[in-house]
């Protein structure tokens, strides 16, 4: 059983209780945690007392789509009472005295947190190898990233550790690993999710998403944590059902394929993988339509501005004074934030924090932030463009599969680049789903993208689902 | 060599809303240390700002009573810096998009002070200081309390000047129930940028600017200060140094602070967190409406309404809880001028130095010692002792008029006893009466009055004297 609406079928016709459920996927952790590393933080007793609750509330015929699910959370969204270190050293003992929104809506719903999974550290990372804690692997080949930052909630769900989870995606951290790990992930419209609780990186650019096996189940856990959240001023009063065109057929409809993804540093693999996607559509009767970009060449550059930016302040909190990590017998306020900041950060999260702050500098600002800004105002026009003429587009998720362990981190550059096919999407604040469509001659999986304007969240999940049903998935030898 | 002052203000006002302007935390001043927070004000991992639309409200009455032109749309900047007051790391501010622009205040002198802008902003917490165990202490109750902060341009011409700008601003904001303007709780306080520049010259000097000044003895005495040192570095042909200042109250002396303190870059960016504000035409007339009297209205009506002379009209305004009990009681017992007078006198006296703000009995019984003076019912210099006895002891005005014998009851055979005794007596002043010594006349009213005390009113006496007079 891999997908929610299976398990909520066996929970509900009392063939499988929440407990024994739970009880399954705790046994499967405490097997294969420390070689996959999916977990920062398993929560063993709290799970078996929800899941203890969800059974009850499932005897009285009370449960809804979500009780009783087992579901693992990334360790930026705050759980009252439960540790929750964003991947860093300086959160380590960090316990929030609160429940991020989508929280408080799960646990209504009477989810079962399986425990908090790591992630790249502040979600500043490609591979989530920038963690503190126990490294994410891929399930499908251990020695290859599982991609990130989402990486601990992608593998929890291609490694059979949960049956779903939740992600953050700033530029691409749900939709890469999602890819990487073989997986369905989604981010969902900018403003359709609360913000309330998850750790902030980029704040323009950052949204809670699911992770599963299905596009369906994706849309399950979207329709439950959607919704204005009078504690996020940027969420926005529209409610969605993002089911609701699912198994309505695509005929007539049309499919931007936007040239300039399918163009230099995309793998030969992928980049095929992606076109037989594009005929499989075309095979249901959907039109494909050439649309271009021009401006995606400068998108990296002004994500890593904009995201980097954002973070240098988001982060300054960090100081040392009210909690987190705090550097030893400092000898006066300035030390203590310096030392505290210099030891509880590591490299990549200095990294982005001094490249954010440079672009914020007075002298600096009109020639770096404006001009990210003018280059996100021009994605807007290019998008909209785009979604005038095509109801979704279809893009590669990465250009590459997985790649090794050890490859890239030195090359930070290099590893930013790779953003490329997933950054305009948070960008310009529109849904895009990551969907499995092959294997390569490795066997590592490979992802495509179907994005849709902002507000058409529930189109770029009937894409991805016609694909599903049809495309044979392959799961991870554990 | 002769200079001019050149002074601009940038005054910061606590506005009085209930809860802070980025989180639903009390914002009232004071309570025990971190008591009035939540994971928002206290910055905790993940934690997001919302918009409390009672303090856009407020900061968009302070720009219409200003004259403010009101921007239609208005957005938050974040303004970065460390300190352990302010949990963040950064302060939500206006950078370009201010909520009000171009305002002016009119001032005494005849100057106008144009206002540059009034932004909404959230205020940092207090540190508390423990020298003997060389510790510092973070209290975030007034973490995100909202701010207004009203910048002038550089027209003010004075100390004084600089004293009536913050004092006029400080008793509108009061008018407008927007801020109670407490200088000495810090929920108004000033920063003053000053420079000299040669008598008559177009070209603005170096300026220093003098940070949160917080009662207006030492607004006036550090601008004095300010003046005599530029002055005596630029008559010895010196240069000005910008920079930040601080003024010390016991010494009566400024000096500058760390040049750390100076070197900040904000690196403002524009809030990702809380979404631009817009106004339409009606959301702005609708808070027009909303608008009380301001004290130069107040001062017109009661002018033109009530017929005050001009100085006692200003005065009653100078105070808004002042010129609400003296509305009070006139609306109970509309006798404008008769109530301002015991009022000017009587009241004003009495609470002009204390900071309590009120008056310890109400309009009510205010208006019913007018009308017991009015009528005769007590005389004009025992409603006045009455008046005393309310702000000493408290009591009803009537009980403490009979308890202490103060009614008047009007014995018309007593009158007429006494003054046909009296006359017959001094047939020799009522000659010279008639012959024109209008003098003595006085003197048969002070002689009356003394007698008949607590048996006639000065009016009674007086309308009988003339009438026997006249025989």
């Amino acid at each position: 059983m891999r997908t929610i609406k299976e398990a909520r079928q066996m929970l509900d016709e009392k063939k499988i209780s929440s407990v024994e459920l739970t009880e399954e996927y705790l046994k499967k952790i405490k097997a294969n945690n420390e070689k996959l590393g999916a977990y920062i933080t398993v929560c063993e007793e709290d799970a078996i007392a929800q899941a203890k609750k969800a059974d009850e509330k499932i005897a009285k015929g009370e449960a809804s789509s979500l009780t009783g699910i087992p579901m693992a959370i990334k360790d930026n969204i705050c759980t009252m009472g439960i540790k929750t270190t964003c991947g860093s050293k300086m959160l380590e003992s960090y316990i929030p005295p609160y429940n991020a929104t989508v929280m408080e809506k799960l646990n209504a719903e009477g989810i079962v947190t399986l425990g908090k999974t790591s992630m790249d550290e502040f979600a500043m990372g490609g591979s989530s190898q920038t963690c503190y804690y126990n490294k994410p692997k891929n399930p499908f080949n251990p020695t290859c990233v599982p991609g990130g930052s989402s990486g601990g909630s992608a593998v929890a769900v291609s490694g059979d550790m949960a049956l779903c989870s939740l992600g953050s995606d700033t530029g691409g951290s749900i939709r890469q690993p999602a890819a990487f790990c073989g997986i369905t992930g989604m981010k969902p419209t900018y403003g359709s999710v609360s913000r309330f609780g998850l750790v902030a990186f980029g704040s323009s650019l950052d949204q809670i998403g699911p992770f599963a096996n299905s596009a369906q189940d994706c849309g399950t856990i979207l329709n439950v944590i959607s919704g204005r959240d009078k504690n996020d001023h940027t969420s926005r009063d529209i409610k969605l059902d993002f089911n609701a065109l699912v198994g309505e057929d695509i005929k007539g409809k049309k499919i931007g394929i936007p040239k300039e993804f399918f163009g230099e540093g995309i793998d030969e693999e992928v980049k095929a993988s992606v076109m037989a996607v594009a005929d499989f559509y075309k095979s249901k009767g959907a039109e494909l339509v050439e649309v271009s970009m021009p401006t995606l060449k400068y998108a990296v550059s002004a994500y890593y501005l904009l995201a980097c930016a954002e973070a240098s302040s988001n982060l300054s909190r960090y100081d040392g004074v009210k909690y987190g990590y705090r550097t030893d017998s400092p000898l006066s306020y300035d030390e203590l934030v310096k030392k505290s900041r210099s030891e509880g950060f590591g490299d990549e999260v200095k990294r982005r924090i001094l490249l954010g702050t440079y672009a914020l500098s007075s002298g600096y600002y009109d020639a770096y932030y404006k001009k990210a800004m003018a280059v996100r105002q021009q994605f807007r026009r290019e998008q909209a463009e785009i979604f005038e003429k095509c109801d979704v587009m279809l893009t590669p998720t990465a250009p590459t599969v997985a790649y090794g362990l050890n490859q890239n981190i030195d090359d930070p550059v290099k590893m930013y680049l790779a953003d490329i096919c997933t950054v305009t999407a948070n960008i310009v604040g529109i849904p895009s789903i990551s969907v499995p469509c092959g294997y390569d001659k490795n066997g590592m999986p490979i992802g495509f993208s179907i994005s849709a304007k902002q507000f058409d969240d529930a189109k770029a999940i009937q894409f991805a689902d016609i694909y599903e049903r049809e495309f044979e998935r392959k799961y991870a030898n554990i | 060599m002769k200079f001019d002052t050149v002074i601009g203000l940038e005054i910061h006002a606590e506005l009085s809303t209930n809860a802070k302007v980025f989180c639903s935390c009390s914002a009232e001043f004071g309570g025990a240390p971190n008591t009035h927070i939540c994971p928002v004000c206290t910055a905790q991992p993940g934690a997001l700002p919302i918009i409390n639309q009672s303090a856009v409200e407020f900061a968009i009455r302070a720009g219409l009573a200003f004259g403010c032109e009101i921007n239609r749309y208005s957005r938050f900047d974040r303004k970065n810096y460390f300190y352990p007051d302010n949990p963040k790391a950064y302060q939500i501010s206006q950078l370009d998009l201010p909520l009000c622009i171009n305002g002016k205040i009119e001032l005494s002198t005849g100057n106008v002070v144009r206002i540059n802008r009034i932004h909404l902003e959230e205020d940092a917490g207090k540190l508390v200081h423990d020298d003997y165990h060389n510790q510092s202490w973070a209290d975030f109750n007034r973490c995100s309390v909202p701010l207004i902060e009203i910048v002038t341009e550089p027209d003010i011409k004075s100390a004084e000047e600089a004293a009536e700008v913050v004092s006029k601003i400080g008793l509108y904001l009061k008018y407008l129930g927007v801020c109670d303007a407490k200088m000495q709780e810090g929920s108004i306080r000033a920063d003053v940028n000053i420079s000299l520049k040669p008598a008559g010259s177009d070209k603005l000097g170096d300026r220093a600017e003098l940070k949160n000044m917080n009662s207006m003895r030492s607004i006036i005495r550090a601008i004095e200060y300010e003046v005599e040192r530029q002055a005596e570095i630029l008559e010895d042909g010196g240069v000005v140094k910008q920079e930040t200042r601080r003024f010390d109250d016991a010494m009566g002396t400024t000096s500058p602070m760390r040049t750390k303190e100076n070197a900040n870059d904000y690196r403002y960016f524009p809030e990702p967190d809380v979404l631009a504000i817009t106004f339409t035409e009606e959301d702005i007339e609708n808070a027009k409406a909303r608008i009380p009297l301001l004290p130069h209205e107040r001062v017109a009506k009661y002018v033109n309404e009530y017929k005050l002379t001009d100085e006692d009209a200003r005065v009653i305004t100078l105070e808004k809880y002042l010129s609400d009990f003296y509305d009070e009681t006139v609306a109970i017992y509309p006798e404008y001028k008769n109530v301002a007078n015991l009022f000017l006198t009587e009241i004003m006296r009495r609470v002009k130095d204390t900071e309590a703000e009120e008056i310890p009995f109400s309009a009510q019984d205010f208006a019913k010692v007018v009308e017991m003076a009015d009528k005769n019912t007590v005389n004009r210099n025992d409603a006045k002792t009455i008046i005393r006895i309310m702000f000493e002891e408290g009591g009803d005005p009537m009980e403490i008029a009979k308890a202490n014998g103060f009614i008047v009851t009007v014995d018309t055979s007593a009158i007429s006893d006494f003054i046909d005794n009296l006359l017959k007596e001094r047939a020799d002043l009522v000659e010279d009466y008639h012959n024109g010594k209008q003098n003595v006349f006085g003197f048969f009213m002070g002689q009356a009055t003394r007698a008949l005390t607590g048996k006639a009113t000065p009016m009674a006496i007086k309308q009988y004297l003339e009438d026997a007079l006249k025989k």
